[in-house]
């Protein structure tokens, strides 16, 4: 009977923990996108002093309305474009890249690999300056390529392709090859349709990677016809400062998009980032 | 075997683009950020002019108080964010391995801060913080507290960056460590279980060994992405207020991109991308080697 009632409390308290970390995880987003639907004026009366009508959403669309007249759309557009392409092109180098390591032993390979190993341990932020000026001397700076081109290689995702083409059996690609396909016959009709699992969740991982990129953008190319979603909003949380409303609803249609999307294929990115560990 | 040495490029050329990719812009850039830091550039009557200077960057960088002001409050924030968010990821990860009848939705939507970009966290997270209107100050002040300056304050500002980037991070290493915590085979638990191990014993002996190489894995990854989080001083503090939050990382790119100072940028960055390979390469020196001691096979 104790025992019974220890294990209670101990449910209780776990209950009680749980509800209070989520508490503090939702709070922001529950406020914000609340807020989103105010006027300006009703969101900070409903916050001095403070009231249960701060936590209800209002019905405006003001703020909505107001965004895409300062240019919002175009950086969404931007944003997709430049998402789309690195998604494709990414997925298309980094996978090739994954089937050379999986498939082949050459000269210095292990060295290579090496490589890739260590430039995903390189944090983009780090080199961003670097990157930066390089830019200017080739004269990329302040153009889509600069946006697309330097992040298409990623070694992480080089990394998933290659342990899931080394999970391909030998015998499927030695016969595709005595049947006469080329090497990159094997490569696009055989290995890559099998890989749906990983291409999905590295994808993704792309697609969020540029989506939420802020830093490079903002410094590589900073014309606003060239303005990526993030860089846009960080603009409007200086330039319209106690425009709320307006910082809400950017950041609630910033941060929709990713959300659905992870959500949709929770597992594929799930398992995709931390395709690290498991082995 | 034979067939391959014929086709001796097909390698090579599946190789190629990202190979290329990952040099150009992922590993020359650090050496170009190594060779910049060494050039002086001096704007003397209009005309931009590039002299090699050795390293006098650096020497001037020595003499800076602003330079170790940003040195030490790095290192406050390596010595208290790493291990705050590797506690709290992992209490959250055990938190989470719990049978309920609510654990997916639960898990999904402690997942939410992933799927939330750093910019528009810490947009949100700034208008909560708010001294005048704030939503957090309006609950405490619910509870009797008096309304605190939070990000204007000198000795508030960089705890509340700690705060946000904690909001932001734990539930992305917390996934890491979820699946390291799933991967344990349920059999250590029961013959722990067996001889009588308390929960506590349970988590010492049987948890932290087998979770140690994902552990290390997050430790080292956090400490470098916390080494160059600058996104909330771009956007709330500037590096104040009263250089407060100014971290290496943000002290790099105010001196490039404020002050046109590239020599200065790039010997802060250098000495950064150093440090970060230090503290990485200690992490994994001492804790890897105890790793083997205690492993369980």
């Amino acid at each position: 009977m104790i025992m019974h009632f220890k294990r209670q409390w101990s449910v209780y308290l776990w209950y009680l923990v749980i509800f209070i970390g989520l508490i503090i995880t939702i709070l922001p987003f529950w406020w914000g996108v609340a807020a989103s639907f105010k006027s300006n004026s009703d969101i900070f009366r409903d916050l001095a002093p403070i009231n249960i009508r701060a936590f209800l959403p209002g019905f405006s669309l003001e703020s909505y309305f107001a965004i895409f007249e300062n240019d919002f759309g175009r950086s969404m557009l931007n944003t997709f474009f430049v998402s789309i392409t690195s998604v494709a092109g990414g997925l298309l180098i980094n996978s090739m890249a994954g089937f050379a390591f999986a498939q082949f032993r050459f000269k210095g390979d292990n060295i290579i690999f090496g490589f890739v190993l260590l430039s995903f341990a390189v944090p983009a932020d780090a080199i961003a300056i670097p990157l930066f000026k390089m830019m200017r001397q080739i004269g990329w700076f302040d153009t889509f390529y600069a946006l697309i081109i330097p992040m298409l290689a990623n070694g992480l995702i080089i990394f998933l392709y290659r342990q899931f083409f080394l999970g391909i059996p030998k015998e499927l690609i030695e016969a595709a090859r005595v049947d006469g396909l080329s090497w990159f016959g094997v490569f696009w009709r055989i290995c890559l349709p099998l890989s749906v699992p990983v291409t999905l969740g590295a994808g993704l991982l792309l697609f969020v990677f540029q989506w939420e990129s802020y830093l490079w953008p903002l410094i590589a190319a900073p014309s606003p016809e060239l303005h990526l979603i993030q860089v846009t909003l960080g603009r409007f949380s200086t330039e319209y400062e106690m425009v709320w409303n307006q910082q809400f609803a950017a950041s609630s249609i910033a941060g929709f998009l990713p959300l659905v999307f992870i959500y949709m294929f929770q597992k594929q990115f799930v398992s995709a980032l931390t395709g690290v560990e498991q082995k | 075997m034979n067939f391959f040495k014929r086709q001796w490029m097909v390698p090579y050329l599946f190789l190629a683009p990202a190979l290329i990719g990952t040099i150009a812009f992922k590993l020359y850039p650090i050496f170009i950020g190594f060779w910049e830091s060494l050039i002086y550039t001096s704007f003397s009557g209009g005309a931009e002019k590039r002299i090699f200077v050795w390293f006098e960057n650096y020497q001037y960088l020595f003499d800076d108080k602003i330079f170790w002001k940003s040195l030490e409050i790095t290192a406050f924030l390596t010595i208290i964010i790493n291990p705050l968010q590797i506690a709290m990821s992992l209490g959250l990860a055990l938190l989470l391995m719990r049978k309920s009848k609510f654990i997916r939705i639960i898990r999904s939507l402690y997942l939410l801060p992933i799927g939330i970009a750093l910019p528009i966290a810490t947009i949100i997270w700034g208008l909560m913080l708010d001294p005048n209107q704030g939503l957090i100050n309006g609950l405490i002040g619910f509870f009797g507290i008096p309304p605190q300056p939070f990000l204007v304050s000198e000795n508030q500002a960089l705890w509340c960056i700690i705060a946000i980037a904690t909001w932001k991070g734990v539930a992305f290493w917390m996934l890491f460590l979820l699946a390291g915590l799933e991967d344990i085979p349920k059999q250590y638990y029961e013959a722990a279980e067996i001889d009588g191990a308390t929960p506590f014993q349970k988590f010492r002996y049987v948890t932290i060994p087998q979770l140690k190489r994902t552990i290390l894995f997050v430790f080292v990854a956090d400490t470098a992405a916390n080494f160059v989080l600058m996104v909330p001083m771009i956007i709330l503090t500037k590096g104040g207020p009263l250089q407060s939050t100014n971290v290496l990382i943000y002290e790099g790119y105010r001196s490039g991109f404020y002050y046109q100072d590239w020599g200065r940028s790039l010997s802060i960055i250098t000495i950064l991308t150093v440090i970060t390979l230090i503290v990485i390469g200690l992490q994994l020196l001492f804790l890897s080697e105890k790793n083997e001691g205690i492993k369980v096979k």
